[in-house]
């Protein structure tokens, strides 16, 4: 198996490195006596397809909570193309180009499905402009429609929302996070409830947009992981227990002991 | 093509009722001239605070100390100098501007019930600054002040009378809802009805919400500082009541009965309250206690048309 490292020199000036586009150093969170994480040692290569796989309450959420500012870790540093990011707050961090989809379905229930992907993609410029209508702005609208049109959903731009179906809403969620144009996209378990069908859609979509991204996917379904992911990192109640390509990971006896073994 | 239809209708609505209430003066009896506009002074305070409300999701009680900071500007422009439409305007939106951004950057930091009481205790203090400072603010009695002369400095002037005082605020409060309205259809309206949907989602796409928020707060204190200063033109007295936290209430009871979000909702709830409250004071003498059964149909309202009076007429009209 072959990983891209085409990255090209990253701005982390790091001689010698593959060209890294995240990094954490010692990575720990602590919510009162529970060490959500552990001195976590993450590193992610650019054009990357990477699955974080682990039980119930591993930490796999908190990971992401930390890279996106909705928590600040306890310590460690989070670098991302070699600046430290720790602490920004999630605007910042969406601004230097990561974003996010939620295992729990977050989107602006009671506006238009072209109006969740929009307000996204107008988060980059005009966002303060107060005296022309917004459909004025036709770099934007454009952007929205090709957003729509990339998850499958441009047939229902002008539903409301919140009566997409489940599986619509899943989409429309890595909607929005697409439309900010990130270099990183962190998905938390974007099938989540999803039918076979759906989900294989779904994947056919992540595997569609990764060509001009890095990818980060949280998800319990080990068929689509084994076929996604270029690698696997496997956290354990907040330590990284395992990390390698996929058969790598199938072969480790500590994985399977804590994992995989049903 | 729905569009555009949806345009001509706002349209010909919008003329309809600036023609109705343009020839208003010639039709109305002076004192029925003087309470429509009134209301629509006191609805382009429910307007602005609509803005925050319907719009943002953030509840203000702070709108008494914007307006009557309004006012006081108003009143400190025209005693200080000759009187002048201009200065008062200057003056009162100045005054608006700096109470509203001081409140906007300390209230905007917290949210739902805790922004609503942090802007209630700045509309307070405000109240006690100004209702204490008797040397300044004439304290109790308030200020008295000369009215200006309708005009363009250098080139027109002319005195005010009831008529063309009450074309001024109509023309005031025709632009204000022109240009709120449009601030709420623009990309900036957008992000503040995302943050009302979801606060945090919206910072996690890349806006910097507070920052969205004190802007909002801003706009809306200068929009009811513009009311004040009408206000004060109109009854050529400021007083310390006006800055008290009931005048914010009654802002809020107006965005309510007339229907959040929509601007002319407000509008519309602060012309009702006001005709419940004369009539029934018509009706049943001064002293009565209008506020009981006022509450009886402000509940009413709230349970059985829950979007306000507006949108239960446009239901009504859709069916
Ligand atoms: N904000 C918080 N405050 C307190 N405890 C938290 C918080 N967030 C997460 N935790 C705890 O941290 C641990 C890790 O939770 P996390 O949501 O990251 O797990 P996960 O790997 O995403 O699990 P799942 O597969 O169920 O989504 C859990 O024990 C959880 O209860
Ligand atoms: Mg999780």
């Amino acid at each position: 198996m072959e990983l891209q490292s085409s990255g090209g020199p990253s701005a982390a000036g790091r001689q010698g490195e593959a060209a890294s586009v995240l990094r954490t150093e010692g990575l720990t969170i602590r919510f009162g006596g529970l060490t959500a994480l552990n001195n976590v040692n993450f590193e992610i290569g650019r054009g990357e397809i990477r699955a974080i796989i682990g039980p119930n309450g591993a930490g796999k959420s908190t990971f992401f909570n930390c890279l996106t500012g909705v928590l600040r870790p306890t310590s460690g540093r989070i670098l991302f193309n070699g600046e430290d990011i720790t602490g920004l707050p999630p605007n910042e961090i969406s601004k230097k180009g990561i974003a996010r989809s939620y295992q729990i379905t977050n989107i602006l229930p009671n506006a238009t499905t072209l109006e969740n992907v929009r307000i996204a993609a107008q988060s980059r410029r005009h966002g303060w402009s107060l005296f022309r209508h917004y459909t004025a702005f036709g770099d934007i609208m454009a952007k929205a429609e090709a957003v729509l049109n990339s998850v499958g959903l441009s047939p229902k731009a002008d539903e409301l929302a919140c009566n997409l179906s489940h599986g619509e809403q899943r989409n429309l969620e890595i909607g929005i996070a697409l439309a900010t144009e990130p270099q990183l996209l962190c998905l938390d378990e974007p099938t989540a409830g999803m039918s076979t069908a759906e989900t294989h859609d779904t994947m056919e979509l992540i595997r569609g947009i990764a060509k001009d991204l890095t990818i980060l996917i949280v998800e319990h379904d080990m068929k689509v992981v084994m076929e996604l992911a270029h690698r696997i990192t496997v956290l354990h109640y907040g330590e990284i227990l395992a990390e390698g390509t996929p058969e790598e990971i199938q072969s480790n006896p500590r994985v399977l002991e804590v994992y995989l073994k049903t | 093509m729905t569009d555009k239809r949806h345009s001509i209708l706002f349209w010909s609505g919008f003329a309809i009722v600036m023609a109705l209430l343009f020839v208003s003066p010639y039709v109305l009896p002076p004192f029925w001239q003087r309470f429509l506009t009134e209301v629509l002074i006191w609805g382009l305070l429910a307007m602005s605070s609509d803005l925050l409300i319907g719009y943002t999701g953030m509840v203000s009680f702070g709108h008494s100390a914007f307006f009557g900071l309004g006012m006081y500007g108003a009143a400190a422009a025209l005693l200080m100098f000759t009187p002048s439409l201009v200065l008062a305007l200057a003056f009162g939106l100045i005054g608006a501007a700096v109470v509203s951004a001081f409140v906007a950057y300390f209230s905007t930091r917290l949210r739902d019930i805790y922004f609503a009481i942090t802007t209630l205790i700045f509309s307070q203090i405000f109240y006690v600054i100004i209702f204490t400072w008797t040397d300044v603010t004439g304290g109790e009695n308030g200020l008295n002040f000369p009215r200006p002369r309708l005009g363009i400095p250098g080139i027109w002037s002319e005195p005010f009378t009831a008529t063309t005082l009450h074309w001024f605020v109509l023309v005031v409060v025709a632009g204000s809802y022109l240009i709120l309205r449009r601030i709420t259809q623009s990309p900036f309206g957008m992000v503040l009805q995302s943050i009302r949907e979801n606060e945090p989602r919206t910072r996690a796409i890349g806006y910097p919400v507070e920052r969205y928020k004190i802007m909002a707060v801003m706009l809306s204190g200068l929009f009811a500082g513009l009311a004040g200063v009408l206000y004060a033109l109109q009854n050529r007295f400021a007083a310390p009541d006006f800055v008290f936290f009931l005048i914010s209430g009654e802002a809020v009871i107006f965005n309510v009965m007339g229907g959040i979000g929509t601007l002319v909702g407000p509008i519309l709830g602060a012309g009702t309250f006001l005709l419940l409250r004369e009539l029934l004071g018509r009706i049943f003498g001064e002293n009565f206690p209008y506020l009981i059964p006022l509450g009886f149909i402000f509940i009413a309202i709230i349970i059985f048309m829950p979007q306000g009076l507006l949108g239960f007429a446009r239901r009504w009209l859709n069916r």
